[in-house]
């Protein structure tokens, strides 16, 4: 049986769930607040900045803005992290995010198909050869993905990773007789640099790389609407995530057998 | 009638003729029958009308000096109206010592430019006929007043050296602001810091506000805050005679010295680093002393240098830990940087500071030692922003390689 009629591309599949658009929404707004509040403080020489925090009283407000937003991420994150421990979607959603060894080629084939200089070099005779044994190194087919390709995994564990680090080094940050009463000077020194180091990369990685995958790349222009409804059609499953694709619809036509 | 006779009959006819109505000079009555007239005015049409009253309740008209003990000149005029213009008045005649310093000042001496003799006289500040003691309320000199009386010549007519304004600026400051809202007559008023009779240029050593002498100008007053300069790091250089050190009016400015409370101050908070990164931050005088420099620099990569650029009062500034006026180096034991008392100097604002806040030097270290003191979080610093380039050139790299293709594709189909 086609596939096609399995899966229509006009069905509507649930990527994300309420819970889970929740929390993109909360981290949304946390990282947009931390960043505006916080930012600031790590390009002090930078005079426009000033303009954010106009007077003092402005100034006390951001502190206070910057303490209520990392409160906010922390419980969002230990939403998240229980929920993925203990719903069965969640945990189905974890195993999908593991990093593979399978990622890696992914990235690596991508970059090699989009740029097509084996294909160039193929083409004009050279390593006619070695390119006709060994037809993988043309590309000529981009990976297929997943659930989650590289691009999301690598986005999820960056966010992880990226808040523990945030949460601990901006904990010892904000209670600073308690971090020199554990350690010496130079730890907290190198506390207060990851602090800023860390949300730098945190905010170009979203800026960059975020904003492109889900706003300004052609593919989704201007905007998936995936964490607005949460909603993806059998047609972008298809051309996205083929392998997701091809796994339901095995999945139907298991269903269907006697 | 022997030769003695005649000699005291001369005698009382000389002390006579100059005071008794019988030998008449002028008496203030004479002068009064046409001066007393409100209408007179002379042919240039100017009033030469004498309030009677008001000389009378001046200092000189209550200690009962008639119009000629001045006004000499008209002591044995006999025919009227009398010519004009008069001779200018001589004071030293009865203020002897105030003339003799008078001498001495700026108002006296011709002016550097020459373009025309300074014209100061004793009645442009103390007035004429109504002239008044310093403690008389309605008195040109009374402290209230004498702002006023000083400023109808420096607000305007003699240029300030400095910036325009600059004069009028004392109207702002916390000691016009204390004399006049107040009334604080033991705030300093122009001649307390400038001198009254004998005042000089600023350029003149001698003048109570030159660098030698103004820490004993301020210190008339500020007492306990000329102990505490003296003590401290810059009033030991001072006395030795250093020019560079900074004295009172280099961080709190001359004449709008403000309340460090006030946000305009030069010692407000917020603004405190930028007044000792002024001589600290000078490579030139950094050299000459041998202190070091890029102080502001890196206070500024602190917290409290970055809160407090921001605006944020309750951050350190440096006389948060350095003191003030007694700043005194870390090796001093008194120091509040020591590295004894460093636990406590932290602990003002971080209640129960651990030993941990004295370890290492907060700032004020050139580059090659900081490396070696804060190799860990350099090294910190260095690894993420190779990280960060890394990441964002791959992540770019991913991005192009992706637009490319696609711009490929469409071609392919177009």
């Amino acid at each position: 049986m086609d596939s096609s009629a399995l899966v229509p591309d006009d069905e509507v599949f649930l990527r994300m769930n309420l819970a889970e658009r929740v929390q993109h929404y909360l981290l949304i707004g946390t990282f947009f607040l931390l960043m505006a509040t916080g930012l600031p403080l790590f390009f002090y020489e930078f005079k426009a900045f000033k303009w954010f925090f106009p007077t003092e009283q402005v100034f006390y407000i951001r502190g206070i803005i910057h303490r209520i937003a990392a409160v906010v991420l922390i419980l969002n994150l230990i939403w998240h992290i229980l929920s993925a421990a203990l719903t069965a979607r969640g945990q189905n959603n974890l195993k999908d995010m593991i990093p593979k060894f399978r990622d890696g080629k992914d990235a690596f084939e991508l970059f090699w198909h989009n740029v097509g200089l084996t294909r160039l070099i193929y083409k004009t005779g050279v390593f006619k050869k070695f390119f006709e044994a060994h037809r993988y190194w043309l590309f000529e087919k981009p990976p297929l993905f997943g659930r989650y390709n590289f691009i999301e995994k690598f986005e999820y564990w960056a966010v992880g990773w990226g808040s523990v680090v945030m949460i601990i080094s901006g904990f010892f940050m904000w209670n600073v007789e308690l971090s020199l009463r554990f350690f010496p000077l130079w730890i907290h020194d190198v506390l207060v640099m990851i602090h800023g180091y860390e949300a730098l990369l945190a905010f170009l990685a979203v800026i960059i790389w975020h904003m492109y995958n889900v706003h300004l790349n052609p593919e989704v222009f201007p905007m998936s609407k995936i964490w607005l409804n949460g909603k993806i059609t059998g047609k972008e499953l298809r051309l996205l995530h083929p392998l997701e694709y091809q796994r339901i619809v095995d999945e139907r036509k298991r269903s269907l057998q006697p | 009638m022997g030769q003695g006779k005649a000699v005291i009959l001369g005698a009382i006819f000389i002390i006579f003729s100059s005071a008794s109505p019988l030998f008449p000079s002028q008496s203030n009555e004479d002068c009064l029958a046409c001066h007393g007239d409100a209408e007179l005015k002379s042919e240039a049409g100017e009033s030469l009308f004498l309030d009677y009253e008001k000389f009378l309740a001046s200092s000189h008209g209550r200690a009962e000096i008639s119009c000629v003990d001045c006004h000499a000149d008209l002591a044995k005029i006999r025919d009227y109206p009398h010519s004009s213009p008069l001779k200018p008045i001589d004071c030293s005649r009865c203020h002897e010592e105030a003339s003799r310093e008078f001498e001495t000042s700026i108002h006296f001496m011709a002016p550097e430019t020459g373009a025309n003799p300074l014209t100061v006289s004793c009645k442009d500040c103390h007035g004429t006929h109504d002239i008044k003691g310093k403690s008389e309320y309605d008195s040109t000199i009374f402290p209230i007043n004498l702002p006023s009386t000083c400023e109808k010549c420096h607000l305007q007519r003699v240029a300030a050296k400095k910036e325009p304004g600059f004069i009028g600026q004392y109207r702002e400051s916390v000691h016009f602001r204390a004399l006049k809202k107040s009334g604080l007559t033991i705030s300093a008023n122009c001649s307390n810091c400038h001198g009254a009779h004998d005042i000089k240029t600023v350029s003149d050593p001698l003048a109570l506000v030159s660098r030698k002498n103004i820490i004993p100008t301020c210190g008339t007053c500020h007492v306990g805050i000329q102990r505490d300069y003296l003590d401290g790091v810059h009033g030991k250089d001072y006395v030795k005679g250093i020019k560079d050190v900074p004295v009172c009016t280099d961080c709190h400015s001359e004449h709008n010295i403000l309340s460090p409370q006030d946000l305009n101050s030069t010692v407000y908070t917020t603004k405190v680093a930028e007044v000792c990164s002024r001589c600290h931050d000078n490579v030139t005088l950094s050299r000459e002393y041998g202190f070091l420099t890029s102080r502001f620099k890196t206070y500024s990569q602190t917290f409290h240098g970055t809160a407090s650029r921001y605006g944020e009062t309750r951050v350190a500034n440096c006389a948060s830990c350095h003191g003030f006026h007694d700043i005194r180096p870390s090796a001093d034991p008194k120091s509040s940087i020591n590295s004894e008392n460093l636990p406590a100097t932290c602990g003002k604002c971080h209640p129960g500071a651990s030993r941990h806040f004295a370890e290492g030097p907060v700032h004020v270290i050139p580059e090659a030692i900081a490396m070696a003191k804060y190799k860990a979080s350099h090294l910190v610093k260095n690894i993420y922003i190779i990280v960060i380039s890394v990441i964002i050139s791959v992540f770019i790299l991913f991005i192009a390689a992706d637009l490319f293709r696609r711009m490929i594709r469409r071609e392919k189909r177009g």
